[in-house]
C-alpha cells in the first residue's frame, strides 16, 4: 500500500499557516468589549476641544454648505446629510502607506498621511504605495445652547486600512490634533466665502 | 494536528461571553427594558441632538441620521468595531423613550452594564438640552 508522499518542508509550512490561522481565530473569539466602551474617559474632553470649533454670525445651513464644499474640494463623497440634526457624513478611499511604516510609527504617520490627503495628495510617497484606506468622517453643526446665535461644529474621523491582499490590518479613530486643525483651516476659509456669498 | 483542532475548539468555546449564554432565551421585554430609557420631554429634536453629541463624545462616526424617523446609526472603530442604533419615540404624549442597541464586532451587546453606561453618558448631554436657558 502506498501512502501519499508529502515533502516534509511543505508539510511544516502548511502547519505553520494553519497554526497562525488558529491563533488569529482564537484572538478574534476572545476579544471582549472594553469595560469603559460607553463611558467618557479622561481624554474625552480634550478630544472634544480638538474636534470642535465655534462660528457665529452665520447660519447652520451656511456652515453645512461650506463644509460640503470643503469635503468636495478634498475628494470626499457625501454619504449622509440630515439638516434637521446638523449631521453630514462623508467618505473616501485613498492610498495608504506601507504596512511596516504604519505599524512602525503610527502616530506620526497618520498625522502626516492625513494631512497630505487634506492638502490634496501632492508630492507624497503614497502615490507609489498600493495599500488603501477608507476614511470616514462625520461633521455635526449644533447651536451652542450657552450662547445665542453661535454654532458649534464637531468633526469625528475614522479610517480602515486595507492590505494589498484585501485584509483589514488597522481600524481606528483619528485623534491627531493636526489633522483636525488642517480641516478647520480650510473650513474657516470656506465659511468666510459662504458668508460673503462668493 | 487533530489535537490542535480540539484544543482550539475548546479555547474558542471557552471564550464565549458567559452573559450571552445567560441571556439566551431571555424575554424580548427584558431586552427592551435594558435598552430603553424615558425622558420627561417632548423635545424630540433636542433629544436626537443630545444623542448625536453623545455618540460623537464616545468616538462614533454617524452612518445614518433621520429626523423624521428619529433614528441614528453610528460606528466606532478602535481595533474592534461597535455599531449602534438609537431611536427616539414619543410615549403617552408627555415623554419620549430612547432605545439603543449595539453590536460588538459581530455579536449583539446584551449586558445591562453597557447600556447603563451609555444612558449615563447621554443623561449628561440631556441635562443641557432639558435645562437650557431660554
Amino acid at each position: 500500500m502506498t501512502s501519499p508522499i508529502t515533502p516534509r518542508g511543505s508539510d511544516r509550512s502548511s502547519a505553520r499557516v494553519l497554526f497562525a490561522a488558529f491563533v488569529a481565530a482564537i484572538l478574534a473569539a476572545c476579544q471582549t468589549l472594553p469595560e469603559d466602551a460607553f463611558r467618557l474617559n479622561e481624554s474625552a474632553l480634550e478630544l472634544r476641544e480638538i474636534q470642535t470649533r465655534s462660528y457665529d454670525g452665520v447660519s447652520d445651513v451656511d456652515i453645512l454648505a461650506a463644509s460640503s464644499g470643503v469635503l468636495q474640494d478634498l475628494g470626499y463623497a457625501i454619504d449622509e446629510v440630515e439638516k434637521e440634526l446638523g449631521v453630514l457624513s462623508a467618505s473616501k478611499r485613498a492610498d495608504a502607506k506601507e504596512t511596516a511604516e504604519i505599524l512602525g510609527n503610527i502616530a506620526l504617520d497618520i498625522a502626516d498621511c492625513m494631512l497630505t490627503f487634506m492638502l490634496g495628495c501632492e508630492n507624497d510617497s503614497y502615490q507609489s504605495s498600493k495599500d488603501v484606506q477608507d476614511i470616514r468622517m462625520t461633521l455635526v453643526v449644533l447651536p451652542n445652547l450657552e450662547k445665542e446665535g453661535e454654532y458649534r461644529v464637531r468633526l469625528t474621523m475614522q479610517r480602515v486600512v486595507w492590505s494589498r491582499s484585501g485584509e483589514i490590518y488597522a481600524q481606528e479613530t483619528v485623534n491627531d490634533a493636526a489633522v483636525y486643525q488642517a480641516f478647520f483651516d480650510k473650513l474657516n476659509k470656506s465659511v468666510f466665502l459662504e458668508k460673503e456669498g462668493v | 494536528m487533530r489535537i490542535l483542532l480540539i484544543v482550539t475548539f475548546l479555547i474558542v468555546a471557552g471564550c464565549a461571553a458567559p452573559t450571552a449564554v445567560i441571556t439566551e432565551g431571555g424575554s424580548q421585554v427584558q431586552l427592551r427594558q435594558i435598552q430603553t430609557r424615558e425622558y420627561d420631554t417632548l423635545d424630540k429634536r433636542g433629544v436626537l441632538r443630545a444623542v448625536v453629541a453623545t455618540l460623537q463624545d464616545l468616538g462614533f462616526v454617524i452612518d445614518k441620521a433621520d429626523y423624521e424617523l428619529a433614528t441614528i446609526s453610528a460606528t466606532r472603530l478602535q481595533n474592534f468595531k461597535i455599531r449602534m442604533t438609537v431611536t427616539v419615540r414619543e410615549r403617552d404624549g408627555d415623554r419620549v423613550a430612547v432605545r439603543a442597541n449595539a453590536r460588538f464586532n459581530e455579536e449583539p451587546i446584551e449586558d445591562p452594564k453597557s447600556y447603563q453606561d451609555f444612558f449615563a453618558t447621554l443623561d449628561k448631554a440631556m441635562f443641557l438640552t432639558l435645562h437650557k436657558v431660554d
